[in-house]
């Protein structure tokens, strides 16, 4: 995929604001930069936990959670931790149970790696590649969240006629300011809606539906009802043994039971 | 090269239409390429006249082209028989050819029917077959009428003067040249095959191909009886020039052979599959203004694309309910969002090519949705529209798709030959031994145009088997008949994905 390209209007003074999933938090201190996208931060904003905690913790403990806060927002698997500590399973279980009790450590479930165990600091938001992203909910695919989404850029497409993202993603923020979607979240949307055929993507000419959009900005519009098909009113279209089928053979037209159905040649 | 199913239904044709004998022949030709006579003799081991009479019948319904080419020892010449596949596959198509002549030049059809039945006749043998197919008591056509209703098949390019009988053509030379030219820069030159190599050879040039008969005045007096020579016309009295142009006229209506021109009727069959298959895309009021375009299609420049000028959009649109208070100001943004370019402003060119290109891909992605579900379609598309080799987890990330479903999907489109998978070693440091990368296989359109052979092949052998229950006349005959109806309307429509995939 190219990379994504920020629009050509400077983005509104607004930050980004909290989308359906958080984002890797921003650090506090940077102002409102449009990143392009997400890049695995080294060190996330939070420190380390202040020495007051950590000298009260016993010393195993805290040698777990300093690894652990190292790994910043990718977390760490706990074979991981057990290979580089050499702790026999059941004791670092017993660690790490520990410490998520008190509230310095959380588990998080890998995308990728659904089975795996992976700990991270209570204080940092996992990475996107743990989490799988904006439309991932606790490392399941938040299927109805991208219906929603769909259906309201569906919505001011139907409403605008040909739109650019940016006018999408203005429309839906208006309709609903709490939603708070990103413009790449839209644009991802769009895209996928365009492969499926329910959106085209369009160049504008500027003049009739397009007059809204400028001239040579890409836009997306209705796809129209799909075509094609030709194939699949006969049995053989989609027929599961084509393969298997020929005309002498044990499976062949006149012993086929779908045609025998689709005929209805039962008398 | 023919696949196997294309190979089947071809011969399945012959068979029902000349009988198994010329089927033999056709078929050991389709799977050997050329051959001369007495290699096809000794392979199907039959009497050397039966294979002779087999291959007068395909020559005469244009289904194999004979050529001459000197002998691999180059001390004589042998004369070669090839197979026009084709031309084989177009006699599914010929109610459709009629229904074209029938919208265009109604007055021809009966013409185009005695071509079609007879493969290739000369005028004087198709006049002959129009009068007596003319029912009685009905007022018979005169010659002149007949010719002048020819004259416009002609003229329309409907209608052609046969090739060459047996052209010369080296395959060894024409090797030799393409590697040559390979030298030179590089051009994009199509990679014919042999077939349309031979078929090029014999082609006429175009103002050969296409010259009508010459309009004789003593013709008009003739009646449709009178046998028509040259001594009848000699013996008046004309300067040598008229004497001339009536000889070339005798000549071109008692000698030379006509048939279909099947590029036309195939070029015509494209252009309404093409009008016809964006009139759903089309806009409210715009539909006389396409209509009109295709009406005014200019000359045939070539067959991938239409030309119309906006002077004569403008006289269709005349004609139509409503387009008559039309501008041009209306017109132009119009053809503009169908995509149509022009330069000047004065014509208009819409890019066939391009659309049945488009509409191919809706074809096979509709069938990969049909068979694997929405989701194997948006992957499907992504591959297909990337062009090139994509990572699991782009495509995971790209089409907003559960991981597991996109997983399954993806092995399931990789059993059924539909994509290509390669592993790729990862790089030290990124935490995975390898990735997996996909794109869509070139040949998953040979496998898609091979399986509408196949259900052709299916459908005429259904045909044939309600036709065999039909005689045996043991079942309810209505119900048989009505199925067997149905069968021959699948096959017809069905007819059109072979066309869109293998003519247009």
């Amino acid at each position: 995929m190219p990379p994504r390209k920020r629009p050509l209007e400077p983005s509104s003074g607004m930050p980004a604001q909290p989308d359906v999933k958080p984002v890797i938090s921003p650090p506090p201190k940077s102002a409102p930069a449009p990143v392009p996208a997400p890049a695995p931060v080294p060190a996330p904003g939070p420190e380390i936990l202040p020495a007051s905690i950590l000298n009260n913790l016993p010393g195993p403990e805290r040698e777990v959670y300093k690894r652990i806060y190292e790994a910043g927002n990718k977390g760490m698997w706990s074979q991981d931790i057990r290979y580089t500590m050499k702790l026999a399973a059941p004791t670092l279980t017993k660690l790490t149970r520990a410490l998520v009790q008190r509230g310095i450590l959380k588990e998080v479930t890998d995308v990728r790696h659904r089975g795996k165990k992976v700990f991270m600091d209570a204080r940092i938001e996992p990475s996107p590649e743990i989490t799988g992203g904006t439309w991932y909910h606790n490392g399941q695919l938040d299927t109805d969240a991208v219906a929603a989404v769909r259906r309201r850029c569906l919505d001011q497409i139907d409403r605008l006629g040909a739109a650019t993202p940016d006018m999408v993603h203005k429309g839906v923020e208006r309709e609903d300011p709490r939603a708070g979607y990103s413009i790449d979240q839209i644009r991802d949307i769009l895209q996928t809606m365009a492969l499926d055929r329910v959106l085209e993507e369009c160049r504008s000419t500027g003049e009739g539906e397009f007059s809204a959009v400028r001239a040579g900005r890409v836009c997306y519009r209705r796809g129209g009802a799909p075509q094609g098909g030709m194939i699949e009113g006969i049995p053989c279209g989609v027929c599961p043994r084509i393969d298997e089928c020929s005309p002498d053979g044990v499976i062949s037209p006149p012993t086929c039971v779908y045609y025998k159905k689709w005929l209805q040649m039962d008398f | 090269m023919v696949s196997q199913h294309g190979i089947l239904l071809a011969t399945g044709l012959i068979s029902d239409h000349f009988g198994p004998l010329v089927a033999k022949v056709c078929d050991c030709l389709l799977r050997q390429g050329a051959l001369q006579l007495q290699e096809i003799v000794r392979r199907l081991n039959l009497p050397p006249g039966q294979v002779k009479n087999s291959l007068l019948v395909l020559i005469q319904h244009n289904c194999v082209q004979a050529f001459s080419s000197p002998s691999p020892r180059g001390d004589r010449t042998m004369t070669l028989y090839l197979t026009i596949f084709n031309n084989v596959l177009h006699r599914l198509r010929f109610s459709k050819f009629i229904s074209v002549i029938r919208a265009d030049i109604p007055e021809s059809e009966a013409l185009i029917e005695g071509l079609l039945q007879n493969g290739r006749l000369t005028f004087d043998q198709l006049v002959g077959r129009t009068i007596s197919k003319v029912p009685e008591g009905t007022i018979r056509p005169a010659r002149e009428e007949i010719r002048m209703n020819f004259n416009r098949l002609v003229s329309a390019r409907y209608v052609e003067r046969c090739p060459k009988a047996e052209p010369h053509f080296n395959p060894q030379e024409d090797e030799q040249s393409t590697t040559a030219r390979k030298r030179a820069p590089k051009t994009a030159e199509e990679v014919l095959s042999l077939e349309q190599k031979v078929v090029n050879t014999a082609t006429l040039s175009d103002p050969e191909r296409f010259s009508e008969i010459p309009y004789s005045m003593e013709d008009a007096s003739k009646t449709n009886d009178r046998p028509h020579n040259v001594v009848a016309g000699a013996k008046r009295k004309h300067g040598a020039f008229e004497v001339d142009e009536e000889l070339n006229s005798t000549i071109a209506e008692n000698e030379v052979l006509w048939r279909v021109n099947f590029e036309k009727f195939i070029f015509c069959l494209k252009k309404k599959f093409c009008a016809d298959r964006k009139k759903p895309k089309l806009k409210v009021g715009t539909h006389p203004i396409w209509e009109s375009f295709f009406e005014a299609n200019l000359t045939d420049k070539d067959t991938n694309s239409v030309t119309s000028s906006i002077g004569g959009i403008l006289e269709k649109l005349g004609q139509k309910e409503g387009g008559a208070a039309m501008s041009i100001g209306q017109i132009q943004p119009v053809l503009e969002d169908l995509q149509c370019t022009t330069s000047t402003g004065e014509e208009f060119t819409f890019d066939l090519h391009k659309m049945i290109e488009a509409c191919r891909n809706e074809e096979i992605e509709s069938l990969v949705k049909k068979k694997y579900g929405q989701e194997a379609f948006t992957i499907f598309r992504l591959l297909v529209t990337q062009g090139c080799a994509v990572e699991t987890d782009q495509i995971i990330d790209t089409t907003i798709l559960d991981k597991q479903i996109v997983h399954s999907t993806l092995y399931k489109l990789w059993n059924d030959g539909y994509i290509d998978t390669e592993k790729i070693a990862s790089a030290a440091g990124t935490g995975y031994a390898q990735f997996f990368v996909w794109r869509a296989k070139n040949t998953f359109r040979e496998q898609f145009v091979d399986n509408l052979y196949h259900a052709a092949l299916n459908l005429r052998q259904m045909v044939n088997y309600i036709a065999e229950l039909l005689l045996e006349g043991s079942k309810d005959e209505t119900k048989l008949r009505n199925r067997k109806n149905i069968l021959i309307l699948a096959l017809t429509r069905h007819d059109d994905s072979l066309l869109l995939f293998c003519d247009f």
